[in-house]
């Protein structure tokens, strides 16, 4: 096979695996390169109040905010650029209070543990204190959270994707006390009840597959606990996830559900082929190798056309069913 | 790694009676090591700055033990305790637990000892436990006594040893002593596809070896 023009470390900072589909992602990247100037071209054509929600701009969106646009756009439909404006203490001056010992060792501890194998946050000094410091902050003044692990990841990949740590605060912190449920609390409540939310979608959407999930006895935690608590991050591929977190921010929580279904249908084949539990975690964790994993643009297009019709109401009422 | 026949083949052509399954968790504090435990123990590897754990991770490893055939189902926890709702899911049906905690701190022996109870309590009544005090490098950093841990492995019936993921001391040794004290043996098997000593199923290792296994 021909040399792959890209590096064995994405533009992340990421080691790419040693299983990397190099010729999938050349193959998706010559295409994609397109897709990123026409969606440059679009984006600047945007004036005035350039990020008030409308249609447009959700249309726009789920086709990928660019690079440049991330950072400001994120803040403003997220509604963390709200948070931070009429929240009475800025970021500086919370993380001049830190003084939860147990928590900050906790971080410390994890800092070397966060994305050991990505070159920003190996070679450089300052990632890592900027990643302790938004966890820190974040800690102190959500109490009832305070340090979770799977927070790390989250912060640390908005600080790879935004490259501004007070932005990374406050988007950690509307995405914890607006967006996601409750998955970090003490007692992890909001996890628990999505985990039964997936269980009862699969099982009216694709009875087949809930009946082998439980025949060869994976529970759903084991499967979808990191896809919740890390928002994809460290599950699929960096651009596949930052496409997810896009949409996430415009639209909600509900987007986790619609990506779980979509990569579930998009494996039903291999997933009934597996009749060992152990085959079945394989086949869970492989997910991120799929061909249209890889390939964000295709990937969302999937989410939107694979995961039914599925309304932010209809969450709403079922979390309300398996509420803890 | 199995053959069609009902059994399993040495390279030297002998073969071999028994075949066991058997689930494994690792429980304890964040940090103490479990994962590193599990990498080597599977692997043969050790990572410095081994990734935190989110939810749970799985591993499967195979020993010989005289006549028989070990087979590992390893599930490795997220050890922070918050994570603890979870757990019950991961140790429901295990026939072993390794509860970790790390030598070098005396917080996370406490923990240890939590986990332990919790087992005891809440685990199946058959449940062979092992305590291992990892990071038996850092022993000029000691925090918690070998005569100390070793005085409450005895009260509670626990297998104990102090291991070290990073130079694999006693890293197979653990797994290997808990293989011995397993059942291996169908009288004691039950509790649905998960009880005790479970047989490899029919299309794993054959009909035939089914029939074999574990007798």
């Amino acid at each position: 096979m021909e040399k792959s023009k890209y590096s064995n470390v994405d533009e992340y900072g990421f080691e790419r695996a040693s299983n990397f589909n190099f010729e999938m992602h050349d193959k998706f990247m010559s295409q994609y390169i397109r897709t990123l100037t026409r969606r440059s071209q679009r984006w600047s054509t945007l004036t005035g109040n350039k990020y008030k929600k409308s249609n447009t701009l959700k249309r726009f969106v789920r086709k990928g905010i660019p690079v440049d646009h991330r950072l400001s756009c994120w803040m403003s439909v997220s509604g963390a650029l709200e948070l931070k404006n009429k929240s009475k203490v800025s970021y500086f001056d919370l993380k001049k209070k830190l003084t939860n010992r147990h928590v900050l060792e906790s971080i410390e501890i994890d800092l070397p543990r966060t994305f050991p194998d990505n070159i920003f946050f190996t070679n450089h000094e300052y990632l890592p204190s900027h990643l302790y410091n938004v966890l820190a902050a974040f800690a102190h003044q959500n109490t009832d959270v305070g340090y979770c692990q799977g927070l790390n990841y989250i912060a640390g990949l908005l600080l790879l994707a935004t490259k501004d740590e007070e932005g990374s605060f406050w988007l950690l912190k509307c995405l914890i006390d607006k967006i996601l449920p409750q998955y970090y609390i003490i007692t992890m409540s909001g996890l628990l009840t999505d985990l039964d939310v997936l269980d009862e979608l699969i099982r009216v959407m694709e009875p087949a597959i809930s009946r082998h999930i439980h025949k060869v006895g994976m529970p759903w935690a084991m499967g979808i606990t990191k896809w919740f608590v890390c928002i994809y991050s460290e599950v699929l591929p960096t651009e596949t996830v930052l496409r997810i977190w896009d949409c996430l921010f415009y639209e909600g929580s509900k987007i986790l559900f619609r990506v779980a279904i979509t990569l579930i249908r998009l494996h039903k084949q291999q997933i009934l082929e597996t009749n060992e539990l152990g085959d079945l975690i394989a086949c869970f964790r492989n997910m991120k190798n799929h061909d249209h994993v890889i390939d964000c643009h295709q990937f969302m297009k999937d989410v939107f056309s694979m995961s039914g019709n599925l309304s932010n109401s209809k969450i709403d009422k079922l979390r309300l069913k398996y509420q803890k | 790694m199995s053959t069609r026949s009902g059994q399993a083949q040495r390279p030297n052509g002998s073969t071999q009676g028994k075949i066991c399954q058997f689930k494994l968790v690792l429980l304890g504090e964040s940090a103490v090591g479990k994962s590193s435990l599990v990498l080597r123990f599977v692997k043969g590897q050790f990572h410095e700055y081994q990734e935190s754990t989110i939810g749970a991770a799985f591993l499967t490893q195979t020993i010989c033990l005289d006549d028989t055939t070990v087979k590992f189902e390893i599930w490795d926890t997220a050890g922070q305790e918050r994570y603890h709702s979870l757990a019950p899911m991961y140790y429901r049906g295990a026939q072993a637990a390794i509860v970790v905690y790390d030598i070098t701190n005396q917080d996370t022996f406490g923990r240890a000892k939590t986990w332990v109870k919790e087992l005891q309590r809440q685990a199946s009544p058959t449940i062979v436990i092992a305590l291992a005090g990892n990071k038996q490098d850092l022993a000029n950093k000691r925090m918690v006594e070998f005569e100390e841990a070793q005085t409450y492995a005895e009260e509670n019936g626990l297998l104990f040893m102090e291991t070290s993921a990073k130079t694999a001391m006693n890293v197979n040794d653990i797994f290997q002593a808990i293989a011995k004290k397993l059942p291996k043996n169908e009288q004691t098997a039950g509790q649905g596809s998960s009880g005790q000593g479970r047989r490899l199923a029919e299309n794993d290792t054959g009909a035939k070896a089914a029939g074999n296994c574990c007798k």
